[in-house]
């Protein structure tokens, strides 16, 4: 985190700078319906969940 | 000798600007809205568009880009502003900030604009104007004080503004 | 309105201009706040999964026991509103439905009849969410819930971001509470019960997201994750966990555009840690593509690694026997509390469809094999699994 400050500090992108940021793949959003199926996949079959939200649907499996 | 001119005029330029800088500043932060605006002189779609054209003029400096989604939704209302207000003496400058032109003309024509338009790809009148957000618009009166700053653009924000304008035309 | 004397229209003189314009007016102050503002449109799109999966018996230990196992069908919709510009509404419903079996204990077991276990099963799931869009920020109140034959699962959040005023720099910050309850009289059911099992779990979350140029921005978050109830897994033979799962999660993520080819590289690590003793590496990174025509290209990778819980029993001499585990306290021959590293690779096509419309087609396979881990030695009489899943998509903006 102390690194990601530092290395902002150097360059402050200003708002209309940002065309490329405003792309959707730019973005930490995604497809809902497909990372929803893809999370649940890999946490069904592997020990490990989670990471990047909280709050979705309970996912049934012990 | 030529050259001579020209440096000693910068340097009297940049002197000029150092003491007015340091001069506002202490008010630069304690004012907003009633500030005066300057003059600026970009490209538009015939020949050049300068800020001082419109004086006497109500004007809505709007700053946008093609990549920017309440910029599209904006367009419409600025057409309605400037067709329902121009007899009154409104006038719509819409000022794009698009790196690439080719951008802003395809945005364009697909959105047309009955008013105004600027290019500005380096960014340079933004950054004068202090432009947060986009798209960033400044209501400015008849004699160049900004009478309101509004940031994004929502359509419920229109009512609001409009309301702006015919005070604006309607006050001096 | 002071102007500035132009003599002439070079660009040196447009730039004393704009020096001398931005000397001459002040800074107006951001009166209006800064809008965070809802999505302009509205979504709705549908998805449909067909997943399977299967192991391979490629070993001299393992020959023979490759065996096709599950098969998963699914449906899922979601639908988001913007409303006033200043909240947006958001719900997803999904159904799917297992058929197939999968093991009792470590790579065998499986039951005679393909309808029992956790199979041949119906489960509905939803959640909605509330966003409220500030100045600065977001508010989201989310609820959720999941429903099979067995299981049922409650949940609530609220989730929150909040900006610099440059927008350069977002904190996001959550929290959540699951409870479940879980049917232990089943059939299938290895240690029946008459009052059902509960779980209980809380998570928080913490993250930053900073843009770091004009073509790169970051994120990183901690999750930390509290649970206590039955972990044990009901049709499982040989599985009594303990009651407690405490978890915690640090990812990083990273996307990059390319100005040339327009392309964006999507880049994120993951490592988990919990109290059963597993840790785990995730490593993904895909490269979305746009080509003309509207069409979108997006070829992944990802590679996983985890080490086995403190309480896994690995298999003995002959891997279709259970081992025993008199004596032990805690014990689970679950295949997935195993040591084991899995590699996946996938494609997804995108096409924009008129001005509204958007189609998806996505292809991913998976291989897990007991070798391929970095966090420990994998159990050799776990068959090589595998699993491939194709989603198609369509979607509608308002």
């Amino acid at each position: 985190m102390i690194i990601m400050y530092g290395l902002s500090g150097c360059s402050s992108v200003q708002p209309w700078e940002k065309q490329n940021l405003a792309k959707p793949e730019m973005t930490f959003e995604g497809d809902r319906l497909d990372t929803g199926y893809t999370e649940h996949i890999y946490s069904s079959k592997e020990a490990s969940s989670g990471g990047a939200g909280i709050g979705g649907g309970g996912c049934g499996c012990n | 000798m030529i050259m001579k001119a020209f440096t000693l005029k910068k340097v009297k330029v940049g002197f000029i600007t150092l003491v007015l800088s340091l001069g506002m500043s202490p008010n630069a932060h304690a004012l907003g809205i009633g500030d005066k605006v300057a003059d600026f002189s970009l490209l538009g779609k015939q020949g050049p568009v300068k800020l001082s054209d419109s004086a006497g003029s109500v004007v809505y400096l709007d700053f946008w880009a093609s990549w920017c989604g309440p910029c599209r939704q904006s367009f419409p209302w600025m057409n309605e502003m400037q067709a329902k207000y121009s007899a009154k003496g409104f006038k719509v400058v819409a000022v794009n900030l698009d790196a690439r032109n080719d951008d802003a003309m395809k945005f364009l024509a697909q959105n047309p604009a009955n008013f105004t338009v600027a290019f500005d790809s380096k960014g340079q009148t933004p950054k004068a104007f202090g432009v947060k957000g986009m798209p960033t618009s400044f209501l400015i009166d008849k004699s160049g004080k900004i009478l309101s700053v509004h940031l994004g653009f929502k359509p419920a924000d229109k009512e609001e503004m409009e309301k702006q304008i015919l005070s604006a035309l309607g006050g001096n | 309105m002071e102007s500035v004397p132009v003599k002439n229209t070079s660009k040196k003189s447009r730039v004393f201009g704009a020096l001398l314009a931005s000397a001459a007016m002040l800074l107006p102050s951001a009166k209006n706040a800064l809008a965070d503002a809802a999505p302009e449109q509205a979504v709705v799109s549908m998805k449909y999964l067909n997943y399977h999966d299967s192991q391979t018996g490629d070993t001299d230990l393992t020959a023979g026991m490759s065996k096709d196992r599950m098969t998963v069908n699914a449906l899922s919709f979601m639908g988001m509103v913007p409303i006033a510009g200043k909240w947006s509404v958001a719900a997803t419903f999904i159904e799917d439905s297992v058929t197939g079996a999968s093991p009792a204990y470590h790579g065998w077991g499986f039951p005679e009849d393909t309808t029992s276990g956790a199979s041949g099963d119906l489960r509905h799931a939803g959640d909605l969410n509330v966003t409220r869009y500030f100045s600065r920020g977001t508010l989201t109140l989310g609820t959720s819930y999941s429903q099979e034959s067995d299981y049922k699962s409650l949940g609530c959040s609220l989730n929150g971001t909040l900006s610099t005023e440059s927008r350069n720099t977002t904190f996001s910050f959550g929290t959540a509470f699951n409870s479940d309850t879980i049917d232990l009289n089943k059939e299938a059911v290895v240690h029946k019960q008459a009052d059902p099992g509960h779980k209980t779990v809380f998570s928080s979350l913490l993250g930053v997201t900073q843009v770091m140029s004009q073509n790169d921005i970051m994120q990183m978050t901690v999750t930390l994750t509290h649970g206590y109830g039955h972990y044990s897994d009901p049709y499982k033979n040989y599985d009594l966990r303990p009651g407690h799962r405490n978890m915690v999660t640090f990812m990083t993520r990273w996307n990059h555009h390319f100005d040339g080819p327009n392309g964006t590289t999507r880049l994120s690590y993951r490592y988990y840690s919990d109290s059963f003793g597993i840790q785990s590496h995730t490593l993904d990174a895909e490269y979305v593509q746009p080509l003309p025509k509207g069409w979108e290209i997006t070829p992944s990778l990802r590679y996983y690694s985890q080490s086995a819980a403190d309480f896994y029993v690995p298999t003995g001499d002959n891997p279709r026997d259970p081992t025993p585990v008199t004596g032990l306290e805690h014990y689970s021959e679950d295949q997935r509390l195993s040591a084991f590293g899995a590699f996946s690779y996938g494609i997804k096509v995108r096409k924009e469809l008129g001005r509204s419309w958007t189609a998806d087609v996505k292809y991913e396979h998976s291989e897990q094999r007991y070798n391929w881990g970095i966090n420990g030695k994998g159990d050799p009489g776990i068959p090589t699994f595998n699993m491939s899943a194709i989603q198609v998509g369509l979607s509608r903006k308002f």
